[in-house]
């Protein structure tokens, strides 16, 4: 995540059901006999997990249950991100910068960013990095390459079954032939399998993979986690696009204040949006629709924090 | 190194192997620059699950990843094969004896061994994991004469990490000050963990482990037991076997086999003995070895106090227990 130089002190937090799968988890991190780990802590003490940190990964959060609705599930949700905001605002380094996992992670990073009012909401992101890869793997399929051949694929939008898989900007290296370049449009040839077949298998990839596997996606989440994290900090290299949910400034029209992906590159420590991309109207629907839903759950997180 | 690397693993769809799967995706086990072909082998009642950690590696857009099989098919899984991984083996079930694990488990190695005779490279490299790890890697062995011996070794190295763990908690040292701790024998409760020529490397230089941990009795007694039980004390803890920790081993133990320890280190690998430290040939045997242009050297010469010759013998003793045990049950052809 931070290249092979970086010693680290771990901060593990979990509740206090899971104290003892926890102990285990710190076995297992001694055992493996890591030169770059300085340190563990394992609490189920918030205040003791945030002291200090550099780095929030905040992956847990309220599962869904069965007949639990959606509104159940924001609820839930919130009063946890409200803590761990508080927290982070309290007791993190000012420079800390913060990636939500836990669903739903754009509310729920809007959530900890509402609380967290000192530090500054350009360190809150939310995690749909994973749906990028997956989007590049399915493309590398269709046409035929090795995935690190098809680069500059976007995730628009919330991480959930509205989000925008987004082909229009990208390209394919070495294709047709090496040291040639391919706009992904072309090299496909399939405007109707890009519309209507490939952006529904991306937005439906998390549950294809809970039915075949009867868990969720883990090692693949990880991957994504460690992808977004070290491409923040270490930087995107020149010419790379990356998905991140970031705090919307008005860029095509998103409106401010909301946890929305965009295509970002990376420098020093900080993310830039990338800016003046065409939007085609089929594409623009879609973003309108992503945009309605994060505010609609955004309303019904803030209803809950008052 | 060819281009691509054929490389199997077994019980693919297990724990150990999804934490094992991403750790080799990842470049971690041959290098930032070898590409990987893997063959994941499970039994027929898994592959659904399987179907599940292609799905996920599929969506780690990993560039050093050309292809994935996933298959019960033993053939399609061995054919061609550079790297064999072999996690799964049969578990302990509640009432099995020890002879009953024996019994059933010196069976698979016996059809593995074959597969691995009939299909794989002829420099295929072999890791044993699944338990008993010494005695089902003898019976891979012996029925893969075909296959040079060396290319056959089992999995000491998580005891060994552990071991160098628990010396660093002990000297108040990160792990990666702690050098050359060894496990001599079994991959079992009767392993010999020996920190007698080891050393940590402290701002003022090197010095060894025994100056810096002056406390032999703790250092003969409870680092020896808390290694031995450590797998027992993570099941404890976590409801679950090692997963994570075992597959970090496991990447270790192939690194170091395929691109070379680093001057001066040792690392401790279940091998065939050969006569070193009095252990006749004819069983698997963790010993301190370097590594160097892919091959594994025991290191000689080292002294064997009567301590230490009485552990050894404890292990090496239960080693040949199991062998004649094991072979009695898949006869000699």
């Amino acid at each position: 995540m931070f290249g092979p130089h970086q010693k680290i002190i771990l901060h593990l937090l979990d509740i206090p059901k899971m104290a003892d799968a926890l102990k285990g988890v710190v076995m297992e991190l001694q055992d493996s006999s890591y030169p770059l780990l300085d340190s563990v802590v394992a609490t189920t003490d918030v205040q003791t997990a945030f002291l200090h940190i550099n780095v929030a990964i905040l992956v847990g959060a309220f599962p869904r249950g069965p007949g639990m609705q959606r509104k159940d599930l924001l609820k839930v949700n919130v009063s946890i991100f409200k803590e761990q905001g508080e927290a982070l605002n309290k007791y993190a380094s000012r420079d800390v910068k913060v990636l939500v996992v836990g669903n739903p992670a754009n509310t729920n990073a809007l959530t900890a960013l509402t609380k967290a009012s000192d530090l500054p909401t350009a360190n809150f992101s939310a995690l749909t990095r994973l749906d990028q890869n997956r989007a590049q793997s399915m493309i590398s399929e269709k046409v035929g390459v090795s995935v690190e051949n098809v680069n500059n694929v976007i995730i628009w939008g919330n991480h959930s079954l509205t989000q925008v898989p987004d082909v229009n900007h990208g390209y394919i290296s070495n294709y047709p032939q090496r040291d040639l370049v391919s706009p992904i449009k072309s090299a496909v040839e399939d405007e109707k399998w890009l519309n209507e077949q490939f952006i529904p298998l991306v937005q439906n990839r998390g549950a294809a993979v809970i039915a075949a596997r009867k868990l969720s996606s883990a090692a693949s989440a990880a991957n994504a986690i460690v992808g977004h994290m070290r491409d923040w900090l270490l930087g995107t290299r020149d010419g790379e696009v990356v998905s991140m949910a970031v705090y919307s400034d008005g860029s095509y029209n998103i409106p401010k204040g909301l946890i929305f992906s965009f295509p970002v590159t990376c420098r020093q420590g900080q993310w830039s949006i990338v800016q003046d991309l065409k939007i085609s109207p089929f594409i623009q629907a879609k973003l309108e629709l992503t945009t309605k839903e994060l505010e609609e759950e955004k309303q019904v997180a803030l209803s809950f924090l008052n | 190194m060819s281009d691509v690397a054929n490389v199997v693993i077994t019980g693919a769809a297990g724990q150990i192997a999804y934490s094992l799967i991403f750790n080799v995706c990842k470049g971690d086990m041959f290098g930032p620059e070898q590409k990987v072909k893997l063959f994941l082998l499970d039994i027929p009642q898994m592959v659904e699950s399987l179907k599940g950690v292609l799905m996920e590696i599929q969506d780690g857009a990993y560039p050093l990843v050309t292809d994935v099989v996933c298959t019960a098919d033993i053939k399609e899984a061995f054919t061609g094969a550079n790297y064999v991984i072999l996690v799964g083996a049969m578990p302990r079930k509640d009432g099995m004896e020890r002879a009953d694990l024996l019994k059933a488990n010196a069976s698979i190695f016996k059809v593995q061994g074959k597969a691995i005779n009939d299909y794989a490279n002829k420099n295929v490299k072999v890791l044993v994991v699944g338990n008993p790890a010494n005695t089902n890697c003898l019976i891979a062995m012996h029925y893969a004469p075909d296959i040079a011996k060396e290319n056959f070794t089992c999995l000491t190295r998580l005891d060994h990490n552990r071991a160098k763990s628990q010396i660093a908690l002990k000297a108040g040292v990160n792990v990666k000050d702690v050098h050359n701790v060894i496990i001599w024998g079994n991959h079992s409760s009767t392993q010999y963990p020996d920190y007698r020529c080891g050393y940590i490397n402290l701002p003022g230089g090197k010095q060894p482990i025994g100056n810096v941990i002056s406390d032999e009795k703790w250092l003969q007694g409870e680092f020896i037991s808390t290694v031995q039980k450590r797998g027992a004390a993570v099941i404890a803890a976590r409801k679950f076997s090692s997963a994570a920790s075992a597959a970090k081993a496991i990447t270790d133990h192939m690194r170091d086999w395929v691109l070379g320890t680093p001057e001066g280190e040792y690392v401790s690998m279940g091998v065939p003995s050969d006569g070193s430290y009095g252990i006749e040939s004819g069983i698997i045997f963790s010993y301190p070895v370097k590594c160097q242009n892919g091959k594994y050297t025991i290191i000689q010469g080292l002294s064997i106090d009567n301590f230490s010759k009485d552990k050894i013998e404890i292990t090496r003793k239960e080693l040949v227990e199991e062998k004649e045990a094991a072979f009695k049950f898949v006869g000699d052809n």
